[in-house]
């Protein structure tokens, strides 16, 4: 979506270390604050077994589950198979979407997981934390932690925390009234565009809000930036709407106000 | 794969599932040899299989196949503990965005 911006956050990451590792603010203005991309990448996401055979792999190998990149994931299933080989044991797991592969390497580091072990039998409920592994288009999951499940609510907890999460990346943040309403796929997508325009991670502002730091972000200005007037006007949004979108976007660090209070223009982070 | 998609449902569901295989969570109401009832949003009965052991009062995660007469033929059952320890608005919750959210639930 963004790949320019990836570009220069490891950019600025791998300046950082040849400098001498560490934060190094004069590493310029490149050393922003990390936006939303980065911090999606290092996620932990609720998933269903079917999300993971349902995950796009982008030609630049990220994998992607609701146009969003996955790293870490949890999923919670039944044990339907174990095999325990000389390096790893593999659990077929299955969690009514699907089943999958998880192995967990065997390492001495691991004894101390030898009580949950013996709880990780058939048929019952595990907890696993792990990455998505693609190999010849066969997935697994490589598993840090398995871990039996004793709460039988994890279950259901579980699968609501991963629709919750879906929701989250095809409609946006909770709380945008009609925007939560049954529609397409493609209109949720564009839902999630939009709440992650340009550089700036958008979720969690009002789209009103959105929409006002796209026109400041695109149109025409000088380096004062708009009146808030004027983007009401060339909105039609209502003064009143876009003083208090206004608000949010300053809370939130994404503008700053120039001349006076009421003219604002966007914060580059680079 | 090796196993099939078992969508989440209750009782108010089964006669869109007929001939389907399903997963239900209910309350073991009554044990009558090869079969028995389980509460799951409402009364359903289900025919045992051998290795099915069930106890009244106790919550059972059941596989199985809804036959024609809206009965579920199990084929699997997990012991989900007592039943008064479950919350069964959850379990409530999840069937429905199951249904409601199927793309991530089963084709």
């Amino acid at each position: 979506m963004n790949s320019g911006y990836q570009d220069t956050s490891y950019n600025s990451y791998a300046g950082g270390g040849a400098a001498g590792g560490g934060f190094i603010p004069d590493g310029g203005s490149q050393t922003s604050p990390s936006g939303g991309k980065s911090y999606a990448q290092d996620s932990l996401r609720p998933v269903t077994i079917k999300q993971l055979h349902d995950a796009q792999q982008t030609p630049e190998e990220t994998v992607t589950i609701d146009g969003a990149p996955i790293t870490q994931l949890t999923l919670v299933g039944q044990i339907r198979n174990i095999s325990s080989q000389t390096t790893n044991i593999t659990y077929k797991l299955d969690d009514g979407t699907g089943s999958i592969e998880v192995k967990l390497w065997v390492d001495s580091d691991n004894m101390d997981t030898e009580s949950s072990k013996s709880k990780l039998v058939e048929n019952s409920y595990c907890r696993v934390w792990g990455k998505l592994k693609i190999f010849n288009n066969k997935k697994h999951v490589g598993a840090h932690i398995i871990r039996p499940v004793d709460d039988m609510d994890e279950v259901s907890y579980h699968l609501l925390d991963a629709t919750a999460t879906h929701l989250y990346f095809t409609r946006g943040p909770p709380g945008e009234g009609a925007a939560a309403k049954d529609g397409s796929a493609s209109n949720g997508q564009e839902q999630y565009n939009s709440g992650a325009y340009g550089k700036a991670d958008l979720s969690g502002y009002s789209p009103t809000a959105r929409k006002v730091y796209k026109y400041l972000s695109e149109g025409e200005q000088s380096n004062e930036g708009l009146h808030q007037q004027a983007i009401a006007a060339q909105l039609g949004i209502e003064v009143a709407d876009v003083a208090r979108a206004g608000d949010e976007l300053l809370s939130g660090g994404l503008i700053y106000t120039t001349i006076d209070d009421e003219t604002w223009a966007v914060l580059e982070a680079d | 794969m090796d196993h099939p998609q078992t969508p989440r449902i209750l009782a108010p569901n089964l006669s869109t599932f007929q001939h389907k295989l399903v997963r239900m969570l209910g309350k073991v109401v009554q044990l009558r040899g090869e079969s028995a009832t389980i509460d799951a949003g409402g009364n359903v009965d289900i025919i045992l299989n051998r290795d099915a052991h069930l106890s009244v009062g106790r919550a059972v995660e059941i596989i199985g196949k809804v036959d024609g007469d809206l009965r579920v033929k199990v084929q699997a059952a997990t012991d989900f503990g007592p039943a008064e320890k479950i919350d069964w608005d959850a379990v409530k919750a999840v069937v429905e965005a199951t249904h409601r959210h199927k793309t991530i639930f089963y084709d």
